[in-house]
């Protein structure tokens, strides 16, 4: 592709300077922090953090909170997603700009919108005592539901493009020469489709489970301080104590958690392969 | 010729005085809130009459005080408003300097609680505000800070969070409300941590509230006169309470940075700050309270207003030592009671 290897790195250099300059370097600078105790280089300030229960909770919180998200999206987006690649190209475009339409809109909107959709007097309650479910609203806000429903509504899409992207690249006739073969629906799913779009999962559950646990405004809004995150208790520790050490720790945190799900998509994506 | 030489002249003239006012810089370091009134009604003005150039820097106390650390051996902030605890911060840190009140002709006009909140003349009040709870008229009845936790409101209140300005002055008066005077707040926070399910939310930002009241979240919550007017806009029956135990609240400070090459500037800025007109116009545009006493607004906007000689008398507020000593207790026996 290129005359000699010295091309490329020149073409690639401008990309690497500026990546490490605004973004490698003050990343680096924050994570020291938190390998920093009295005599130098030290694991204190991680040892400090998970021996609190508060932060114990809150990190099992965000993990669950985090693969359930994950999860779920990925049951409906393989839905959502094989519908819409089966449907006619013009209804498919249209389809998938409604799918794309919320990306478009500022997560803080989207997120206002749950406050009144899941308040005693929003829609979901009416809804549910109009149908008799209730005699009276039911809290939704504030709870670990709401955010989960913030978060669900706000990663779905990336997990829908990834998997259509994925579904698009698999033989057509592949799921109808299974069922010709015999195979249940499930069978299908399992050992057609699944293998075949392993690659779109990985992607689009590493953008969800990322995105779940470093989301802001979605945990701060609905689930306010009664329901904290490792993010809405990252935001306290920094502006509330000025406690840079402590950020460090949950940023690293959230950094390992973040590969680690890319690492376990992945191999359990290698194990379905194979 | 004539023509050319007075199109000269003026361009020299103009030239001059935008070098003088580029000589003579103030950069201020105050909060993000009303910026466009604050321009209008005090920052504009106080260039035109100084013929200097203002520069503002916004953000909250920790941004603040981190950049005042950060620059301590050559300052770029030369006037800094804070909270009483963030300045008493700022004066531990050898941050700010003594504040040369003989040089302020409108220091006379404060409150007295304005004239050296912190006790060491390195910070003069500019306003303060009352915090006491808001609640539905129609609902409930609140004549103390421990209703906040009666049958009546259960599952119906928003308290603040300990991370707010309005959290350790309302964990103060619950203290007050169940005979304690403890500055750990130990019995305030472990009452509202055994309350915890009956709280609707822990609040961080004010303005959430209204909508809450709005959707018949919560009947309740304690806040800061500030952010009255929200309510008092709302179509609902909503009442300012007036607890047995009093009310409390905050006053917010300026501060000059120790070091600062303007620091007669600094002053001068001050005061025209603290002067009535500046702070007639700051209370009738419902941006700050006034803490000259001098001012005299209308009855519509001193409704509005933590205002008057009697509220401020009335107001008891957390000293600025007990607040900054014991924050961090404050923050974990809170994380520990009440956040998980």
């Amino acid at each position: 592709m290129f005359q000699n290897r010295r091309e490329g790195l020149a073409l690639a250099l401008p990309a690497a300077v500026f990546a490490c300059v605004v973004f490698l370097v003050p990343v680096a600078i924050l994570l020291s922090e938190g390998f920093r105790g009295a005599a130098g280089f030290s694991l204190t300030p991680y040892v400090e953090f998970f021996s609190s229960a508060l932060n114990r909770a809150v990190f099992l919180r965000t993990l669950k909170l985090g693969a359930l998200v994950t999860l779920v999206a990925a049951v409906i987006g393989y839905a959502a997603a094989y519908a819409i690649v089966n449907l006619s190209p013009a209804n498919r475009g249209r389809v998938f700009g409604l799918v794309v339409l919320p990306l478009m809109i500022s997560p803080v909107a989207r997120t206002y919108a749950w406050l009144v959709i899941l308040g005693r007097t929003g829609f979901v309650n009416q809804a549910l005592t109009l149908v008799g479910l209730t005699d009276e609203p039911i809290r939704f806000l504030f709870t670990e539901t709401a955010v989960f429903i913030g978060l669900l509504q706000l990663f779905l899409p990336l997990m829908i493009i990834s998997l259509i992207s994925a579904l698009e690249n698999m033989p057509r006739d592949a799921v109808p020469a299974a069922r010709v073969l015999g195979a249940s629906w499930l069978q299908v799913f399992t050992r057609v489709i699944l293998p075949l779009t392993k690659e779109g999962l990985v992607i689009g559950g590493t953008l969800v489970f990322t995105g779940s646990l470093t989301a802001y405004i979605t945990p701060a809004i609905l689930g306010g301080s009664k329901v904290l995150m490792l993010e809405t208790l990252l935001y306290q520790r920094v502006t509330v104590a000025n406690d840079f050490a402590s950020a460090a720790v949950i940023a690293m945190i959230l950094i390992v958690m973040s590969f680690s799900a890319n690492l376990l998509l992945k191999r359990l994506a290698r194990a379905r392969g194979r | 010729m004539i023509r050319s030489t007075l199109l000269a002249a003026t361009a020299l003239a103009c030239g001059t005085l935008a070098a003088q006012a580029q000589d003579r810089t103030l950069t201020i370091s105050v909060y993000g809130f009303a910026q466009d009134e604050f321009s209008e009604i005090l920052y504009k003005p106080f260039e035109e009459k100084c013929g200097c150039e203002l520069v503002v820097e916004t953000g909250n106390s920790v941004e603040r005080l981190a950049k005042m650390e950060a620059n301590k051996e050559a300052p770029v902030i030369d006037m800094a408003v804070l909270s009483t605890h963030d300045a008493l911060a700022a004066n531990r840190a050898g941050l700010i300097d003594t504040i040369d009140t003989a040089k302020l002709a409108n220091f006379d006009k404060l409150y007295d609680i304005a004239k050296d909140p912190l006790g060491d003349g390195t910070a003069v009040g500019y306003t303060f505000y009352a915090t006491s709870i808001v609640y539905r008229s129609d609902k409930v009845t609140v004549d103390s800070w421990a209703d906040l936790f009666s049958d009546e409101l259960k599952g119906q209140v928003a308290f603040p969070n300990v991370t707010t300005n309005q959290g350790p002055p309302a964990l103060w008066m619950v203290g007050k409300a169940m005979g304690e005077s403890d500055p750990t707040l130990a019995g305030a926070i472990s009452e509202v941590g055994e309350k915890r399910d009956d709280v609707v939310t822990f609040y961080v930002r004010s303005s959430q509230l209204v909508q809450l009241m709005q959707q018949e979240e919560i009947w309740a919550a304690p806040i800061g006169r500030f952010a009255w007017k929200g309510f008092a806009d709302m179509d609902l029956p909503i009442a300012w309470a007036t607890p047995k135990e009093g009310q409390t609240g905050g006053m917010n400070v300026m501060v000059v940075t120790k070091g600062s090459q303007n620091r007669d500037l600094a002053l001068e800025f001050m005061d025209y700050w603290l002067s009535t007109p500046i702070q007639t116009a700051l209370a009738e545009g419902l941006v700050d309270s006034p803490a000259n006493a001098e001012v005299e607004v209308s009855d519509d906007v001193a409704d509005n207003l933590t205002y008057g000689a009697e509220t401020v008398a009335s107001l008891d507020l957390i000293p600025a030592d007990v607040w900054l000593d014991n924050r961090e207790g404050w923050l974990s026996e809170w994380n520990a009671k009440v956040g998980q």
